[in-house]
């Protein structure tokens, strides 16, 4: 059945998705190349500062800050909402069930393959990335420096070996695309419960939207609220590539995602294999 | 339940059945219905009588408030494995629109998980009629093509039972024809026919039995000539019985 829905979704708007989030990274290694080649960027909160061209990893971990907040979250939300909803405004929802499929094996299939969609789009920035940063810098070393002390004080850069580097940002990568769980979830019951697909999408971007606006960094008469949002702290990774790598606050975000998703994906069955087919 | 015992039970039995809908509104207010097997049944009655609605219950689609929707003696429930057994074309044809007639129809069977064999596509593909164009985008389609791609699809893997909800709507004079010879030809080999209809010249001549409905109620059932008795026509004993 995973098959069958993967034919489904082999569509305009899946390749246009995935080509957008490959068009964005490698427009960002353009311009990082073209005007930035040489000076040291401050990636994320902490900030980290990295210096395009001298090593391949500078890259990936540009293109995914920079994803991880948005776009991202964006594209698994089109997946994950276009789903079932999808289904339901082509009238066909009526069909696949109406020929006594399982509701709960045809809503798996239709999770497997939307997560399967959400996973190519997390991995494709950075192996793009990494790809062109390869071909900019070789296989190098990265010395990352932490932006977050005064100038006065900063220290010698952290340098990470090429292999220390590349598990770092597989770390990293698993990291984002964990925080992108929530999302997926959340976007994927709304695609139970509406007809109309872009509604799911919405939603599933507006969660983003909210919990980056609902952001003690903006709004801290909300402080209470911060370590409940599910996209607050997706750029932990980041600390990473300190020395040495800090954790803090990685554990219980993925603890929160695992929350936000058990909880969407079990009210999606819930409705799902309950709910009347009206579309 | 004895295999014996479900040989003899109708295609369709429909017991007290009452959907409502959120917001008050009554789609099936009490209805009750017996299709036996053979019988080609047109479903009749004014928009919005709780037709389709009922034929949404036969597919598991929408479950009842009250009462029990049973399919050759087996309830309805969805996932139920009789509906392997139904082919139904409800409230327009739906395909996932860049994908070819043919593929929409190869995706629909594998969706049962049968064997492909048994889905006699070719059977199905020759009531579509759709020529070349079956290899076209679905979205390109024409409503007409479109119905007759829902009807093939109906048709898929023969049919013990086959659920139509306004069939010919917005097809030409050919392929209204097409669309009756293929279900006198369901009939024909023992299949049974319940199909949802507002032109009664149209349930006259395809039709064995008629039922009317009316705001959710069956109002009147029967083979068509002991509907029509002494009347004009099946129209004329619908206006007085059901209009």
């Amino acid at each position: 059945m995973i098959r069958i829905e993967l034919a489904k979704q082999a569509r305009p708007r899946t390749f246009v998705a995935l080509g957008a989030l490959a068009g964005l990274t490698v427009a960002l290694a353009v311009a990082l190349e073209l005007t930035g080649a040489g000076r040291a960027e401050p990636v994320g909160d902490i900030p980290l500062l990295l210096v395009p061209a001298a090593s391949p990893f500078v890259l990936p971990l540009i293109a995914l800050s920079s994803t991880m907040k948005f776009f991202l979250p964006l594209a698994v939300s089109v997946f994950a909402g276009e789903a079932v909803a999808g289904e339901a405004r082509w009238g066909s929802l009526r069909y696949a069930l109406g020929r006594g499929v399982s509701r709960s094996r045809f809503l798996a299939a239709k999770a497997a393959v939307a997560a399967l969609l959400s996973l190519a789009a997390v991995l494709l920035v950075p192996l793009i990335a990494l790809g062109a940063g390869l071909a900019m810098a070789g296989w190098q070393a990265l010395p990352a420096v932490d932006g977050g002390a005064s100038a006065a004080v900063r220290q010698a850069p952290a340098v990470f070996a090429p292999a220390a580097a590349l598990g770092r940002l597989a770390v990293g990568t698993g990291y984002v695309g964990a925080g992108m769980t929530s999302v997926f979830a959340f976007a994927f019951f709304l695609s139970t419960v509406t007809a109309r697909p872009l509604v799911a999408v919405a939603g599933g971007v507006g969660l983003t939207i909210l919990s980056r606006v609902l952001n003690y960094d903006y709004l801290p008469g909300v402080a209470v609220l911060s370590p409940y949002l599910p996209n607050n702290d997706v750029d932990l990774w980041l600390h990473l590539f300190q020395e040495p790598a800090r954790t803090a606050g990685m554990g219980s975000f993925l603890v929160l995602q695992a929350i936000y998703t058990g909880v969407f994906l079990a009210l999606a069955w819930w409705w799902f294999t309950r709910r009347d087919v009206l579309s | 339940m004895a295999a014996s015992a479900a040989a003899d039970c109708p295609a369709v039995r429909i017991e007290g059945l009452v959907k409502r809908l959120p917001r008050g509104v009554t789609a099936i207010a009490g209805l009750d219905l017996v299709v036996e097997r053979g019988q080609v049944v047109g479903l009749t009655g004014p928009n919005g009588c709780g037709k389709s609605m009922t034929l949404r219950v036969l597919l598991g689609l929408v479950r009842p408030t009250a009462g029990r929707a049973l399919l050759f003696g087996e309830a309805v429930r969805p996932g139920a494995a009789v509906l392997g057994r139904v082919g139904a074309l409800v409230d327009g044809p739906g395909f996932v629109p860049h994908l070819s007639g043919l593929e929409n129809l190869r995706l629909a069977w594998r969706l049962t998980g049968r064997p492909a064999a048994e889905a006699r596509l070719d059977a199905a593909l020759a009531v579509a009629g759709l020529d070349v164009a079956i290899d076209r985008p679905y979205r390109t389609y024409s409503h007409g093509m479109r119905y007759r791609l829902g009807l093939a699809q109906a048709l898929l893997g023969t049919p013990d039972l086959l659920l139509l909800d306004e069939p010919t709507t917005g097809l030409d004079p050919a392929h209204v024809r097409e669309v009756r010879t293929a279900i006198t030809g369901v009939a024909a080999r023992g299949g049974t026919v319940l199909l949802s209809s507002h032109v009664m010249a149209e349930v006259e001549e395809v039709c064995t039995h008629a039922a009317f409905m009316r705001e959710g109620r069956l109002v009147a059932a029967g083979s068509v000539a002991q509907l029509t008795g002494s009347r004009r026509s099946l129209e004329a004993a619908y206006l007085d019985l059901a209009g």
